[in-house]
Parts: C-alpha cells; structure tokens; sequence
C-alpha cells in the first residue's frame, strides 16, 4: 500500500553546464539556459509503502512525515536560488531530474528510521510545470 | 540513476464515434452523444512517460528539445485542429475512441523513437491520453506488446 503527500516551494535555477558551450547549453536548455535564472511553484509527491499500523491505521504518523518535509526539504529548497544556495548544485545542474534525487536522498533516511523498518520511501515525484514532472523511485 | 519523465502536450480535434460494423441503433446504444452525425470535439491531452538514466553532463533523462520535436511531428500537427474521421488515415476505417487514439500515437512515436534517440537511451513507458477530466486511457510498453501479439496470433 502506497501513501503520498504533496508540499510546494519556490526556487529559481539556473540550467547550465559547465562541461558544455553556449550554443550547447542554449540547445539544450532552450530559454531555461538564461544566466540570470529563472523559477518556478515547484510541487513534490512523496510516497511511502507499507502496511497500516493495527492500532492506528497508518502507514505512518503524517504529522511527523510533514515535519521531515519541512526540515530536510522545504527549509532547504523554499525561495532559494539553487544553484548558490542548495548542495548539490553548485557542480550538479539543477533538473528536475537532479531535483527529484537529491529530495528522494534527504528524506529516505528519515522515512526508514522514523518508521522503524516497517515502511520505505517508495517515490518521489516533482512537478516544475504541470507540463513536466519527474518521479525517481530510488533505483541506481 | 533511472527516473521517469512525464511530459503534457495538448490539441484540439473533433471526431465521431461510429462503427460500420454496427447497426445505426447499434452505434447509437454503444456510443450516445458521441455517435451524433455531426461529430463534436475535444481538448486532448497527451502526457508521455519516458524512463531512462540521467545524463551526467546534462542532468537530462531525455532531450527535451527532441521530444517536443517528436510529439509535434508525430501526433501534434497531424491531429491538431483536425476532424480524426476524415482527416487522419489511420481513422478512415477504425473508430477514434481514446483507446485507439491512445494506440495511433504509440505507434507513431514509437515507429519514429529509434531516429530521434539513441539505442541505449531513454525508451517511451507510457503514453496517457486525457479525452476529458473523466475519461483517460493508457498504453504502457508492455501493454503495447500484448495488443500486437494478439493481432498476430488470432484467437490464442
């Protein structure tokens, strides 16, 4: 069984890589290449798997799901210029893609050991538009 | 890393839900409104979910550039502002239901998908038409395989 919950921030990036030129970067990027940045409402599901608890009937406490939200992402990510202010983006360019996994790597630890082992993170899904998302379930 | 990419594209189009393999109380009883003999329209969304590995330089699954590039060959032009009975071939003789739409644009993309992106890249898992907030359907890769192995082994 599958739970998710969804938190919102704002953020501007710049998306540009160092390994590439201009005209790479320009193609590739299109106007979010710009280097005076961009941003965007950016919108994250994140979904745990396991089994309802016998007494309380859930998978999880969502009060303590939303704090981790809020310490490890939303403290980290809400109105920030990501590429100066969120590791690890001064050397990873930040897609959404690279979003995705760098939100899944802060709040798996903290799914698995709130929950004592009975549960895990099982996606995490960011929205940049409502055109385009990213989900990344923890595979390598 | 593998993830998977979802993006959204949208047109307009009109169509009639008509078999002639049916009665025209048949077609009726089977289609309702949209049997009617003038055809009506939709805003179609298209969402296509394309899973990969993220390119360590870029931070891409796929390059978005070729991929609206694709949708807009394959299925966006064509269908854009078009009556799908009589403007689209593949609709002359199979009905337009969200199901065969759904199939059509799976498979244009993946006809056209080995020249836009490279073997070992990033493959299409799913194509996802919205006909309305209501009626949706999906074609995941698997499921592809399933119909066309059905269509070549008849009854089995």
């Amino acid at each position: 069984m599958v739970i998710s919950k969804r938190v919102e921030f704002s953020a501007s990036h710049i998306c540009r890589s160092a390994k590439l030129s201009d005209a790479e970067n320009e193609r590739v990027y299109g106007p979010a290449a710009n280097p005076l940045g961009h941003g965007h409402n950016y919108v994250v599901d994140v979904a745990v798997e396991g089994e309802p608890d016998p007494v309380t009937g859930m998978i999880l406490d969502l009060k303590r799901l939303r704090e981790i939200l809020e310490d490890k992402v939303l403290n980290v990510y809400d109105h920030r210029l990501l590429n100066r202010e969120v590791e690890p983006f001064e050397t990873v360019v930040p897609t959404v893609e690279n979003i995705a996994v760098d939100i899944w790597n802060r709040v798996a630890p903290h799914i698995a050991s709130h929950i004592g082992g009975r549960a895990r993170l099982y996606s995490v899904k960011v929205y940049e538009t409502s055109e385009l998302s990213v989900e990344y379930r923890g595979e390598g | 890393m593998t993830v998977r990419l979802s993006k959204r594209y949208g047109f307009a189009a009109s169509h009639r839900l008509h078999s002639s393999a049916l009665t025209d109380e048949e077609n009726r009883e089977t289609y309702g409104k949209c049997n009617n003999p003038y055809g009506h329209g939709h805003n179609y969304e298209v969402e296509l979910i394309v899973r990969g590995t993220i390119d360590p330089v870029t931070g891409r699954v796929v390059d978005l550039v070729r991929l609206d590039d694709l949708a807009e060959r394959e299925f966006l032009s064509p269908f854009r502002h078009r009556n799908l009975n009589e403007e689209v071939p593949a609709f002359r003789m199979t009905v337009p239901t969200t199901e065969n739409l759904a199939l059509e644009v799976d498979r244009r993309l993946r006809e056209a998908w080995p020249e836009s992106f490279p073997k070992d890249g990033p493959c299409l898992e799913m194509v996802r038409i919205r006909e309305t907030d209501r009626n949706i359907c999906e074609i995941s890769a698997k499921a592809e395989t399933d119909v066309l192995r059905a269509k070549q082994e008849p009854g089995t």
